[in-house]
C-alpha cells in the first residue's frame, strides 16, 4: 500500500469524529466521510507532499458537509430534518449516551452549521485559529467570532435546557 | 510584563490555546478581579470538556469496511451502499419543503448567499437533455463511431481536455455529442444510451466560478440533474434515472471527467 493512502487510512478515525459532530446521525456522517474520501482519492494529485493529510482530508470533508448545507439552507429550512431523521433512528448499543452528552450534542445539533463547524475544528479537533481558518477558508477574525458566538449559543441552549428540567422537578 | 485590557475574546482566546503565553500572568489577574468574567470562562471550559467526552467514543470506534474499502479501492465503490445517501437524504427532504413552499426560502445565519451558477448549470444541462436526448436522428453532431475527432473538436471548443467517460460497466454506450451555448460560454454533451434506450446526458463547460462546488439539483418533473462546480470548470448529468442509479452514474462520469481532465 502507498504511503499516501496509508496516511488517509490514518486519518478515517478523526474524519468520522468530526462527521459525527456535524451530522448526528451515525450513518448519515460515515456516508459523508465516504463521500470525502471518494473525492480524495480521486483529487490524490492534487494532495501536495508535506501537506499535512488530516488539513486536506477536513477541507475536502467540511467543503462537502458546508455546500449542501447551503443547498439545503437556500431551498427551505429543511437543514435539520436529517439530524432529526438520525434522532428517530435508534442509538447502537455501543452508543450509549450520558444524559449530559446527549444534551451537549443536542445543543451542538441546534446552532448554526457555520459556528458548529468553526467551534469543533477548535474545541474538539484541536486545530489552531490558523489552521482552522484555513480549513473552513474563512478569515481568522471571521472563525474567531464564529467560535465565540457558537460557544454563547450552545451555552444558552445548554441554560435553557437546565431550566427546563428544573421546572419539570419543581412540577411533579 | 505587557499590559493591556482584557475582554471576554480573550476567555476564548485562553481556552483556544491562543494566547500569548507572556500574557497569561495579566489574564489570569483580571480574571480574578472580574467574577463575572471567570464564571463565564469556567462554563466555557466545562462545555468544551463536556463536548470532548461526548464524541470521545468515536475514536475507539472500529473503522466501518466499507470507509477502509474506499481508500484500498478493494470493492466496487458503486456496489452496495451509494455513499451520497446522505445529501441525497438532505436534498429529498428539501423537495419536499420546496413544493409546498414555492422553492426558494432565504437562507439563515450566513448560509443563504445565493449561489446561481449552478442553478444555471443545471438549468442549461437539464434544457440541452430535454432538446436532444429525445430526438431520434439528430440526437447528436458528431457520433460514438468518431470518438477521437468528437474529443478533440470538443476539446477545443469549450477549451478543457475532455475525456469521453466510459459507462459501460453502468450500462451505457456513448451516443456522441454536441457543441452547445452556455450563457456567454460554451459547452459540450456527450449523450449515452443503455439497451433498453434510455438516455443520459453528460453537460460539459469551462465554467469561471471561481470556488462554487455545487452537488444537486432536481427538477420537480422531467429529468434531474447532478453536478459539480470547481475552479475552471462545471459537470452535470442529466437523466431521469432513478435517483440512486443517476447518482452512480454521475459519480462514475465526474471521476472519470476529472481523471480526463489532468491527463
Amino acid at each position: 500500500m502507498d504511503e499516501k493512502k496509508a496516511a488517509i487510512l490514518g486519518e478515517i478515525p478523526r474524519l468520522r469524529r468530526y462527521a459525527r459532530s456535524l451530522l448526528r446521525d451515525r450513518d448519515a456522517a460515515d456516508d459523508l466521510v465516504q463521500d470525502c474520501l471518494e473525492r480524495a482519492l480521486v483529487r490524490l494529485d492534487n494532495w501536495q507532499t508535506g501537506e499535512s493529510p488530516r488539513r486536506w482530508l477536513f477541507t475536502i470533508m467540511h467543503h462537502l458537509f458546508i455546500d449542501q448545507m447551503r443547498k439545503v439552507n437556500r431551498r427551505g429550512e429543511a437543514a435539520m430534518l436529517p439530524l432529526e431523521a438520525g434522532e428517530a433512528v435508534a442509538q447502537p448499543a455501543e452508543q450509549v449516551e450520558s444524559i449530559a452528552s446527549r444534551e451537549i450534542i443536542d445543543a451542538l445539533q441546534a446552532i448554526s452549521p457555520d459556528r458548529r463547524a468553526a467551534l469543533v475544528m477548535v474545541a474538539i479537533e484541536g486545530f489552531s485559529y490558523a489552521e482552522a481558518a484555513n480549513i473552513l477558508g474563512v478569515p481568522a477574525g471571521t472563525l474567531m467570532s464564529r467560535i465565540a458566538r457558537g460557544r454563547e449559543e450552545l451555552r444558552g441552549l445548554l441554560d435553557d435546557t437546565a431550566r427546563r428540567r428544573a421546572i419539570r422537578i419543581v412540577e411533579k | 510584563m505587557i499590559r493591556r485590557d482584557f475582554s471576554e475574546r480573550d476567555i476564548h482566546m485562553a481556552l483556544d490555546g491562543e494566547l500569548p503565553s507572556d500574557e497569561r500572568a495579566a489574564y489570569d489577574a483580571w480574571l480574578d478581579a472580574n467574577p463575572e468574567m471567570k464564571a463565564k470562562s469556567a462554563r466555557f471550559t466545562a462545555d468544551r470538556t463536556a463536548l470532548r467526552a461526548a464524541f470521545a467514543g468515536v475514536l475507539d470506534e472500529a473503522v466501518p469496511a466499507r470507509l477502509r474499502k474506499v481508500v484500498l479501492g478493494e470493492a466496487p465503490v458503486k456496489a452496495a451502499v451509494p455513499s451520497s445517501r446522505w445529501w441525497l437524504a438532505a436534498a429529498a427532504a428539501v423537495l419536499l419543503v420546496a413544493g409546498g413552499l414555492g422553492g426558494y426560502l432565504a437562507g439563515v445565519d450566513g448560509m443563504g448567499q445565493e449561489d446561481p451558477a449552478e442553478d444555471r448549470l443545471a438549468e442549461q444541462a437539464i434544457a440541452a437533455h430535454v432538446i436532444y436526448a429525445a430526438e431520434k436522428r439528430h440526437a447528436v453532431e458528431v457520433p460514438a463511431s468518431d470518438k477521437d475527432h468528437l474529443q478533440t473538436w470538443l476539446s477545443n471548443r469549450i477549451g478543457l481536455k475532455l475525456v469521453a467517460p466510459d459507462l459501460t460497466a453502468n450500462g451505457f454506450q456513448l451516443v456522441g455529442g454536441r457543441l452547445l451555448p452556455a450563457g456567454e460560454n460554451k459547452a459540450a454533451m456527450l449523450l449515452y444510451e443503455d439497451d433498453k434506450g434510455e438516455r443520459i446526458s453528460l453537460f460539459v463547460t469551462a465554467e469561471s466560478a471561481e470556488n462554487a462546488k455545487g452537488t444537486y439539483i432536481a427538477a420537480q418533473d422531467g429529468p434531474e440533474a447532478v453536478y459539480w462546480l470547481d475552479k475552471g470548470y462545471g459537470c452535470a448529468v442529466v437523466g431521469s434515472l432513478p435517483r440512486e442509479q443517476l447518482a452512480v452514474v454521475a459519480k462514475s462520469a465526474y471521476g472519470q471527467l476529472l481523471a480526463g481532465l489532468a491527463s
